[in-house]
């Protein structure tokens, strides 16, 4: 019981100290109070999944003209990248052709050094192409 | 499930006390604020959305973790700054341990001393001498009797036996008793 109600008077004491903490420090307490609270779930911005169409087609979408801007808007993208690769495909093809093309006329024209004859690749490819035909 | 106003309410309420068992503790305004904040944040990370009935026993332990992760990279701070300080030539007598003095009579404690309200100058006894008190002790006495919690929920955020509770609250009755007898203040 003593103690309980020494205990009770330390309370009173130092409830009183709180009541005389400087400004600097309780603004310091108010800005964790405030960091902390925009840590807190709530806090967290909703996302949430906006079809493009939405956003570039935006409220124009409606409209006749303004509806086919923003299908081609949406399709002119997709459309140029459908281009980019045939054309990066078409270049790779026309590289590898002419590549072979050369290494035929070296070897017809008996032009290919004879360490290449010896090199294991290069049999492997002469008979590959041998069996192709 | 708490929402965000009622963790900021709860917040409130115990950001003062939070920061003068932190002071207690480290007796440095600063560090005191910086663990207040980190229990804050974590609070509101980990357990935001738990009941609002829990935060006062969560939010207990986890300024108690706070405050004990400051202390272990005190120590490993303390560590590195003794080794680099043995292999560093000591011709500088720049450091004057007089400083060192200086600054800690100049500290909040004794600050409030000096003032010429006497009930302000009882209280800021009365703090000192609980900062004063061994961890263990003044971590059991504020809980139980400043943050009223009971003997159990003392355990729990002690991690340590009721009995243990029950020595430490009584040890450091005695000692905060006889201490403040010693400067001549009767509660």
């Amino acid at each position: 019981m003593k103690q309980d109600e020494f205990g009770y008077r330390i309370r009173q004491a130092l409830n009183e100290g709180l009541e005389r903490l400087d400004y600097r420090t309780s603004f310091r307490l108010q800005q964790a109070r405030q960091a902390a609270l925009a840590r807190h779930s709530s806090a967290q911005p909703e996302v949430g999944w906006v079809p493009a169409a939405q956003t570039a087609g935006g409220p124009r979408a409606s409209a006749g003209l303004g509806s086919w801007l923003g299908r081609l808007g949406l399709a002119a993208p997709v459309l140029a990248l459908a281009i980019g690769f045939f054309g990066i495909y078409q270049y790779q093809e026309s590289r590898r052709i002419s590549e072979l093309a050369d290494m035929d006329f070296a070897v017809l024209l008996d032009e290919v050094p004879l360490s290449t004859y010896a090199d294991k690749g290069f049999g492997a490819m002469l008979s590959q192409d041998a069996s192709e035909f | 499930m708490a929402t965000r106003d009622e963790l900021s309410e709860f917040l409130a309420s115990v950001e003062r006390r939070a920061f003068k068992q932190a002071q207690f503790a480290t007796r440095d305004v600063d560090a005191a604020l910086d663990i207040v904040q980190d229990a804050m944040i974590k609070l509101s990370e980990s357990y935001g959305d738990r009941p609002v009935a829990e935060f006062p026993l969560l939010f207990t332990r986890i300024l108690q973790n706070v405050i004990h992760d400051h202390f272990r990279r005190q120590k490993v701070r303390s560590t590195w700054v003794t080794l680099f300080s043995a292999l560093t030539p000591k011709d500088d007598d720049s450091a004057d341990p007089l400083e060192t003095l200086e600054a800690l009579a100049g500290s909040d404690g004794a600050e409030s001393a000096a003032d010429k309200v006497e009930r302000a100058q009882v209280i800021a006894i009365i703090e000192e001498e609980v900062a004063r008190l061994p961890a263990r002790q003044r971590e059991a006495f504020l809980m139980r009797y400043w943050q009223e919690m009971d003997v159990a929920e003392t355990a729990a955020a002690m991690g340590c036996s009721e009995g243990s509770v029950k020595t430490h609250c009584s040890r450091a009755t005695a000692t905060l008793a006889k201490a403040l007898s010693a400067r001549g203040i009767r509660l």
